[in-house]
């Protein structure tokens, strides 16, 4: 059934296919399709190889559009010298623009720094409502649309109303966030915080769904503060 | 553009193989349903031994469509295939997994459970 899911992305716009609108991984039988026109300019973008460089500069103000080109510049960064770049900037004297929607590195760690911050309050909300088997999960790496995921079990529909009730109110409160997702307890309560994702279940959902060993790669963060037993049923 | 007596794949693990479209939730008259919309199906196809027989009617949301999706930002996304997911009357799916590529879109109207399972979002 997979195989037959096909999808064809095409961009029709004079945009550029940039690195937040591209899955990082695509299927062989996804396509990204551009006009004729996008691809001369912004293919060529700026390629450094170890010791050798080579480069197509173009007119175009934007360069390194895609992930595999912004990968690419981005890891050779630390291995390359000054040297390399100085000379690129005495050779062509001109300010090279990147797309405006990449961040830099730093702001990335600080955002996974708050949202880690955020997602081990909302465990410690879980855990002082009685929550079990709580984990938080960084997810970042395997999926792009979130970056954290706490999954845990609530043992009553009575209890996931606490729990979730409380972290909204916390969140609201204290972060000013309000959460989309379910409103009314249910076995599988979710509340999606943008960036962190909370799974509540009941024991059956939990071990019937198995979030985490779909997520087994993901890493899980550590807690400060002593879980519940998982439940004994 | 899924509308009654439409045929769908089923995009889970919940048993189901295909689907006929037989109701559009929403409005009263209303035409077709696109990527995001709940419907009421019956199970024209089912895998032997799984808890989902043929001829039982379900809801599903619909998650891949041959119709295009079209985005602001000028993305078209047109899939092989017309895809629903099988859920519950709680909204939570009926399989524990999703099958194939899916669309954010799903996050915003609410089906991030569906989306959390799924392998790939597009």
């Amino acid at each position: 059934m997979a195989s037959s899911t096909g999808a064809l992305l095409a961009v029709g716009s004079p945009l550029p296919c940039s690195s937040s609108q591209i899955p990082r991984k695509l299927s062989s039988s996804l396509l990204c399709l551009n006009n004729g026109d996008l691809s001369t300019p912004y293919n060529r973008s700026l390629r450094l190889s170890r010791g050798k460089v080579l480069t197509t500069l173009s007119n175009s103000k934007r360069f390194a559009v895609g992930k595999e080109a912004e990968d690419s510049f981005l890891s050779d960064v630390s291995e390359d010298s000054d040297e390399m770049f100085d000379d690129l900037f005495n050779k062509y004297g001109k300010v090279v623009y990147k797309s405006d929607d990449v961040k830099s590195p730093s702001a990335e760690v600080d955002d996974d720094a708050e949202s880690l911050a955020f997602a081990v309050e909302m465990a410690k909300v879980a855990s002082e409502v009685k929550a079990g088997d709580i984990k938080v999960l960084f997810v970042k790496p395997l999926v792009y649309w979130t970056r954290f995921f706490i999954i845990t079990t609530a043992f009553s529909r009575p209890q996931i109303d606490a729990i979730g009730s409380r972290m909204r109110d916390l969140a609201e409160k204290k972060y000013g966030r309000v959460a989309n997702g379910d409103v009314k307890p249910n076995a599988w309560t979710l509340l999606d915080f943008g960036d962190v994702v909370i799974h509540i279940f009941l024991p059956p959902q939990r071990t019937f769904y198995n979030l985490e060993d779909f997520y087994g790669n993901a890493m899980s963060v550590p807690l400060p503060f002593e879980d519940q037993a998982p439940p004994r049923s | 553009m899924i509308q009654p007596q439409t045929y769908l794949n089923v995009a889970d693990n919940s048993g189901a193989r295909k689907l006929m479209c037989i109701r559009i939730i929403g409005a009263s008259n209303r035409r077709y349903a696109h990527i995001g919309d709940v419907i009421v199906a019956v199970i024209k196809e089912a895998i032997p031994n799984t808890p989902l027989e043929r001829s039982e009617v379900i809801r599903a949301v619909i998650v891949r469509t041959c119709k295009e999706l079209k985005r602001k930002n000028g993305t078209i996304i047109r899939y092989d295939d017309n895809a629903a997911v099988v859920i519950d009357q709680e909204g939570n799916p009926k399989g524990t997994r999703v099958f194939g590529a899916i669309p954010r879109e799903l996050r915003q109207l609410n089906f991030t459970k569906i989306v959390s399972l799924a392998p790939e979002v597009l």
